[in-house]
């Protein structure tokens, strides 16, 4: 590989190098050597770029080798922050019932009940903001809300990043993508408005509305129904005259479908065994649709770094 | 030779992978004001040989990692001349942390250099 000449073609080098490894490894990658260059740019007024480039390779390193370096630390932290996984169970039952020991479900499940929360302030931050800067953009005052918008924009989908990061396990970036040096603020304000990631991830804010709605009802109504059943024994105990008005008509019927009657311990224990199976139906269902998220987080998310411009 | 000189190579990489959060932790934990990367990588290029030598790209993500882990902080501020900076500055986690590894590392360095002058 020639010796870069420019950051921008150190940057491009170390891109081109890392291409396949993890889009938030890239960007953070990214982050760091241009924070570096630039700093050790400075330091040094009177220096060319490609005299100091040809120093810093030696210092900070040639673009493969600070590939190298990312892509080695990567796996060493992964390996040493992560909680171990937990052991692969072969048997069916192990790998039904393993869901309870896997940290990440819960993570999943307090997700997937926080996104109705987390859904309803994206959807009205971004929809406010969006309407606020049409509105006002006929001013001039009008492009220092747009400007704030999507710099707030950027700033919350690093956030919710970080979330996705600790709750679903999912790699996102630490840091935000480096501003380009040297552009005025209208080029600013328009390389906003032609990158695809700043309307991806408005997208993924009014997308978290519905998906949060829709979490946190399944969520819900799954775990109030294991809750519901899980109890059955419990309420058998509760004798329907000690506490009045406990169930309607101070009594209640079960019907498995071959005509109601009033249940008895047997129907409160098979009522429980549904209650458990449901129980961990509801934790496979959390953690798949925590890593189904965790997918279309990082997509939409994390900009793609092959595209150049991004 | 060639062969020698990749396994110095290697284990210095080892060696360092330990040592560097322990160095990046001192360095912050000794230092009134907070630090911004470059900085932290000129100061130790002063060091001069050994394990620390390595790239300075290596910096960057331990500083990161143990930001994570609570035992630094970071800001971004503007600087007068040049890019914006990401400085860091030590928590009280991580002067805990930094404690409890400088014993390790004492700890460590005694018995090794007991071994490594026969002393076993």
């Amino acid at each position: 590989m020639a010796v870069p000449r420019t950051i921008e073609e150190y940057l491009g080098q170390l891109r081109a190098a890392l291409r396949g490894a993890d889009p938030a490894l890239i960007q953070d990658a990214l982050y760091d050597a241009e924070e570096h260059l630039r700093a050790e740019l400075a330091e040094q007024p009177g220096r060319s770029e490609a005299d100091m480039l040809q120093q810093v390779v030696g210092s900070y390193g040639a673009p493969d080798e600070v590939a190298e370096i990312y892509r080695d630390q990567e796996i060493k932290i992964q390996r040493a922050l992560r909680p171990p996984p937990p052991p692969k169970r072969r048997s069916l039952a192990g790998r039904f019932f393993g869901v309870a020991v896997d940290p990440r479900t819960y993570g999943a499940l307090f997700y997937l009940l926080l996104s109705l929360a987390s859904g309803i302030f994206y959807f009205t931050w971004v929809t406010v903001g969006l309407s606020l800067s049409a509105g006002l953009s006929v001013l001039i005052v009008g492009l220092l809300v747009v400007v704030l918008f999507f710099t707030t924009v950027r700033v919350l989908s690093l956030m919710e990043g970080r979330i996705v990061e600790a709750m679903l396990g999912v790699r996102m970036p630490r840091r935000p993508v480096y501003p380009r040096p040297g552009r005025s603020l209208l080029q600013r304000i328009g390389a906003m408005f032609t990158d695809v990631h700043t309307w991806t991830t408005l997208c993924y804010m009014w997308l978290m509305l519905p998906l949060g709605v829709i979490y946190f009802s399944v969520m819900v109504t799954l775990l109030g129904l294991t809750v519901g059943f899980l109890g059955m024994p419990l309420a058998m105990l509760v004798h329907p005259d000690w506490l009045q008005g406990l169930y309607v008509h101070h009594m209640f019927n079960v019907d498995w479908g071959s005509g109601p009657h009033v249940p008895g311990w047997g129907d409160a224990v098979a009522m429980s065994v549904v209650g458990l199976l449901l129980l961990f139906g509801t934790l496979h269902l959390a953690r798949a649709l925590g890593r189904l998220h965790g997918a279309i987080a990082k997509h939409m998310l994390v900009p793609r770094q092959s595209d150049p411009e991004a | 030779m060639d062969d020698s000189a990749s396994q110095l190579k290697k284990f210095q990489k080892e060696l360092s992978a330990g040592t560097v959060s322990l160095v990046l932790l001192a360095v912050l934990g000794g230092s009134r004001q907070p630090l911004y990367g470059y900085q932290i990588a000129k100061r130790l290029e002063e060091l001069g040989e050994g394990a620390l030598a390595g790239k300075q790209s290596a910096l960057y993500p331990v500083l990161r990692n143990l930001e994570a882990a609570g035992l630094l902080d970071s800001e971004v501020q503007p600087s007068v001349s040049g890019p914006p900076r990401r400085y860091y500055r030590i928590t009280k986690p991580g002067r805990e942390a930094l404690r409890a590894w400088t014993d390790a590392w004492n700890a460590t360095r005694d018995s090794v250099d007991k071994v490594l002058q026969g002393e076993l």
